[in-house]
């Protein structure tokens, strides 16, 4: 196998390997600066940061062995000038030297850093990007001590609104390129390019067009330094506040995974966390505004319809009663379980198991796919994230279920705006009693009898399966009323030392929802029935589905964390639909 | 050698009016090299390739590579499209050669180009001129068209089966793309940043495909190598750097101009006898050989230097482009490298960092100096900034902006540190 010496250290890599050497040094757990590459871009090679002092091995022409010195050490022929890492073929035998071992290259990567400065603004303290700054970090570990630029300054523009959803501050901007690129290699709207010359010059979108790629905020993601800002995020909140949790974007079928920051039980913003089999380092802007949904609308404490159309809040022992004595004053075949493609695979399971165990056997859902929508990236036709994990559990696909409900009297239904989406219309439910367990104040919610409320994605630890059959979980990421951080070892605690403090992250109590998980709440009406169930946390609930159901045979909350997910039918996979 | 230059007869731009008049050139011996290579069996591509090789152009855009070498680089062909980009745009300050053969002699270019692309197996050529130079687009054209209608471009020459198209590409202003692989992006519609080198223009060029460059005056050179052989290119002007050269002469002497002479004449004949002294009777203080980037040489530092790359680098400086800076004893070399700074830092692409913040850095220093607002320590911040630059970035742009500062300080410190405030900080 090749070798590479690097920093002294012998290293081997694999023959035809073509990842650079910059990624070569990162994958090895080393470190060299950069800004301008990107490991999924082509390399520009412009910020001139990466350097590294590189040689190979001098061979003799006519033995092919490798020439020695006096000390009997290879004879290494030095390249004349420092080479960008990033842009550096691997050869079998070269030696590499970084900042670590070359007083040459930290000096080089010092030089740039200091140039890269000169015309910054430096206003970290209120620039968005700090804390999570690249440039702010690599100017730490590796920049100069003070400047000793002593004229003015290149002055730029500032806030522009590049496109609806992005904001330049052009003077931050070190003309990585990345943005540009992004939005011609990945995105390929080509909406970005430089404009002006030298010191002049920063990303803009050609006169008279607006940057409104629909994947534009991920050049806030990738630009290096605060020039590229999320227009609505910006000075929202610091970066150093918020804490961090892995999630599932729940706004279309693929599965996109992401992070959800928050802070004080308020998810601040969104943003894609990397994941190679289905978004790469991106999502589309769509899934970033999701975070509305879970702070704002929240159905929050169990309502019900006592006299005709008017809804009043109750309590959760008085939902449960009135729940129960429905179903009671009935029998199972009057029933009609409406499972959800924007739940989960946890919440649907229990919501079947339950009532099936009380004899219920109508279980339906309503696909929701938007034929077109999809751009075969990261955008799907289906709007929903788990369409596949419905089917999966046994709930049959109906697309007539108004007249499915016409048959039944109890129509129970799960965080699905179905009325919302023109599936069912108020009529339809005229005469019917319905319940629906749900997060967000709708149209759907308003027309039904018993409202209860359940957590969403952001405040529980449960399963998705994308268009391709891949699944996926969530963390929870806010607590409700009745979440105790300590309790719940899903959960992130945040800073151990302010942890119920007034300093800590999760200090207002408004912003607690008055909400249960779906299988709690499964948990009070079957013991309230006298059903033998009782189901754990999310994790116990998948470990009983991947014991019951072949679908899911060896699917666990830790192999989805080691694997990053885990694909269920790689035979049967269905591409995401253009 | 060096003093026969006075007997020289100009062949790039010889003393025959119209030539750029097709008719005239043809009836003058033109397009006969082309007839012979494309037409004559013993003309292999190689053989042309070889000659020119032999004959040692040394590229005249400024770096001085030998263009037959060059050539050779050319990957085998493949079927697929082939490139010549002929470079005309002209903009280092000082060089203002080409514009004289797109005006006098247009047709010895456009054949230069034409054995070129018979040599290399080239299927377009493109040739690229500064926006600026409008008419000479539109001359250029002309010539183009009128070359086309006499059955030089196109297809099947000379009834063989070798085909070529040619065409012209105005720039837009912006000196960078001259730098080659930035003006392979400008012709490709792009914006003109120059590409990270490997891979080298002969493997992946336009579009992706093989590609040569080569200046306009290199390419003029090639008819007369084809027509009187590699040995008689050879034997005009130095031996190292041998050929005609078309010098530009500018500045305070009293008939600037473009003068076509053998490589290597000496640097003080040029001065004083071609270019007839300088102006006003007064005294030559320095000079800027080769075009704005190369190293300025003091009036002391020209005893027994001529222009040819190994008599300029043993003086401390290079051909470049033959773009000579006559400066006069009145001359103030503080505003003289403040404005060169200035044209660096307005023609950085803006690519690379050491370049984009070095040369408004350089610039912004000199002014602060020509101000009477410097201190002696601005200079070694200066010095210390080119060797931040030097040879640090994608392309050459950032040494031409380093180069200058560098020597022009060394070789003028008293005249800079005059200009500065005396020392405020105490000595320790
Ligand atoms: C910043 C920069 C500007 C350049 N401008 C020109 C130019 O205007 N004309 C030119 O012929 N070469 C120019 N060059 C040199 C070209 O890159 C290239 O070396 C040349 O065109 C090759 O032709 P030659 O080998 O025939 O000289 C420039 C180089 C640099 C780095
Ligand atoms: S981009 Fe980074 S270094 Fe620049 S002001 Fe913002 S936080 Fe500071
Ligand atoms: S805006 Fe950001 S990503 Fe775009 S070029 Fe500037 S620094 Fe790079
Ligand atoms: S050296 Fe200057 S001109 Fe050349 S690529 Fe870099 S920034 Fe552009
Ligand atoms: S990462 Fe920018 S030059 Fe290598």
């Amino acid at each position: 196998m090749p070798e590479i010496f690097i920093d002294g250290k012998r290293y081997e890599f694999e023959e035809g390997e073509d990842r650079g050497l910059l990624q070569f040094i990162l994958d090895n757990g080393k470190e060299v600066p950069f800004f301008c590459y990107h490991p999924s871009m082509s390399a520009p090679a412009n910020c001139r940061q990466c350097y590294v002092k590189v040689g190979t091995p001098v061979k003799n022409r006519e033995t092919g062995e490798y020439e020695l010195d006096e000390n009997g050490e290879r004879e290494i022929r030095w390249f004349p000038k420092m080479q960008t890492s990033c842009t550096t073929q691997m050869q079998d035998g070269m030696v590499v030297h970084t900042q670590e071992t070359s007083e040459e290259v930290a000096r080089a990567q010092k030089d740039t850093m200091e140039l890269i400065l000169i015309n910054h603004p430096l206003d970290c303290p209120i620039c968005d990007q700090a804390g999570e700054c690249p440039l702010q970090i690599q100017t730490y570990k590796y920049g100069p001590e003070g400047s000793r630029f002593e004229v003015k300054k290149q002055h730029k523009p500032k806030r522009i609104q590049l496109g609806p959803r992005v904001t330049l501050d052009a003077e931050r901007c070190i003309n990585c390129t990345r943005c540009v690129r992004f939005t011609d290699e990945i995105s390929e709207s080509h909406q970005l390019t430089i404009v002006a010359r030298g010191d002049k010059n920063y990303p803009m979108a050609a006169p008279g067009r607006e940057f409104d790629d629909p994947y534009s905020m991920n050049t806030v993601d990738i630009c290096p330094v605060g020039a590229l800002t999320s227009t609505d995020f910006r000075f929202k909140a610091r970066v150093w506040e918020m804490n961090q949790t892995p999630s599932i974007d729940i706004t279309n079928g693929k599965g996109t995974n992401i992070d959800l920051w928050t802070r004080d039980n308020l998810v601040m913003r969104i943003t894609p966390r990397f994941n190679g089999e289905v978004n790469d380092h991106w999502m589309p802007d769509a899934g970033r505004d999701a975070y509305q949904r879970f702070n704002e609308n929240r159905l929050s404490r169990p309502a019900i319809k006592l006299d005709g159309d008017n809804q009043s809040k109750t309590s959760w022992n008085n939902a449960i009663e009135t729940f129960a004595e429905t179903l009671e004053s009935h029998g199972p075949e009057d029933v009609l379980v409406v499972g959800s493609p924007h739940a989960s695979v946890e919440e649907n399971y229990a919501l079947m198991k339950v009532f099936n165990l009380w004899g219920v056997n109508n279980f339906k859902f309503a696909p929701h796919i938007e034929e077109g929508t999809g751009d075969g990236f990261l955008i799907t036709d289906d709007q929903a994230p788990n369409t596949s994990g419905v089917k999966l559990l046994g709930y049959e696909e109906s697309n007539d279920l108004a007249s499915e409900v016409k048959n039944t009297k109890i129509v129970i239904m799960l965080s699905d705006e179905l009325i919302d989406r023109g599936v069912l219309s108020k009529d339809d439910l005229k005469g019917k009693f319905s319940i629906l367990l749900s997060t967000n104040e709708c149209d759907t919610a308003k027309t039904a009898d018993l409202v209860i409320p359940v957590t969403c994605i952001a405040e529980h630890a449960a399963s998705y399966v994308n268009v391709e059959g891949r699944i996926q979980r969530s963390f929870p990421a806010k607590e409700t009323k009745y979440t105790n951080r300590s309790l719940d070892l899903e959960m992130n605690q945040g800073r151990l030392d302010r942890f119920g403090t007034n300093f800590d992250n999760w200090v207002t109590e408004e912003n607690k929802v008055d909400c249960a998980p779906a299988w709690e709440i499964m948990n009070q009406l079957a013991n309230r029935m006298g059903l033998d169930v009782s189901f754990g946390r999310g994790r116990e609930i998948m470990e009983e589905i991947a014991g019951s159901n072949p679908a899911f045979e060896n699917v666990s909350y830790e192999r989805m964390d080691n694997e990053m997910g885990i694909n269920l039918n790689p035979s049967n996979k269905q591409e995401a639909t253009a | 050698m060096a003093s026969d230059w006075k007997s020289f007869e100009p062949v790039l731009i010889p003393d025959i009016p119209n030539l750029d008049k097709i008719d005239n050139y043809i009836k003058n011996g033109g397009y006969k090299a082309l007839e012979k290579v494309v037409k004559e069996n013993g003309w292999t591509p190689e053989k042309v390739v070889n000659e020119v090789k032999e004959a040692n152009i040394r590229g005249r855009g400024g770096a001085g590579f030998n263009a037959g070498l060059k050539w050779s680089f050319m990957p085998k062909p493949d079927g697929g499209p082939r490139y010549l980009a002929c470079n005309g745009d002209e903009s280092e300050p000082g060089t203002f050669k080409d514009r004289k053969i797109f005006e006098y002699n247009p047709h010895l270019f456009i054949e230069g180009a034409l054995i070129a692309a018979y040599a290399m197996q080239i299927t377009t050529i493109y040739v690229y001129i500064r926006g600026e130079y409008y008419s000479w687009i539109k001359m250029m054209e002309k010539a183009l068209q009128d070359a086309r209608d006499k059955g030089f471009i196109g297809k099947n020459l000379f009834g063989t089966d070798f085909s070529v198209e040619f065409e012209v590409t105005g720039g837009a202003g912006a000196y960078i793309c001259g730098e080659e692989t930035s003006m392979l992006e400008s012709l490709e519609g792009k914006r003109g940043y120059p590409r990270v080198k490997p891979p080298f223009p002969a493997q992946k060029g336009l579009w992706g495909r093989p590609t040569t460059i080569n200046n306009i005056e290199t390419l003029a050179n090639v008819p007369g190598v084809i027509n009187n052989g590699a040995n008689w290119f050879k034997n005009i002007g130095a031996e190292n750097h041998p050929g005609p050269v078309l010098y530009g002469i500018s500045g305070h002497v009293n008939r600037p101009g473009v003068y076509e002479l053998p490589s290597g004449v000496p640097v003080m004949d040029l001065i004083n006898e071609v270019a007839q002294g300088v102006r006003g009777g007064k005294k030559l203080k320095a000079l800027i050989p080769g075009g704005s980037s190369t190293p300025v040489l003091r009036a002391d530092q020209l005893d027994g230097v001529s222009m040819d790359a190994d008599s300029l680098r043993e003086a401390g400086s290079m051909m470049g482009t033959a773009g000579m800076m006559v400066m006069d004893e009145d001359t103030d070399m503080v505003d003289v490298l403040w404005r060169i700074s200035h044209f660096y830092h307005h023609e950085s692409c803006g690519q690379c960092t050491p370049c984009r913040e070095g040369t408004g850095w350089l610039e912004k220093i000199l002014l602060k100096i020509k101000n009477g607002e410097g201190e002696i320590r601005d200079l070694d911040l200066l010095l210390d900034l080119t060797t931040q630059m030097e040879g640090r970035t994608i392309c050459a742009l950032a040494d031409a902006a380093a180069w200058p500062v560098r020597h022009t300080i060394n070789r003028f410190r008293d005249e800079f540190e005059a200009r500065c405030k005396k020392s405020v900080h105490a000595v320790a």
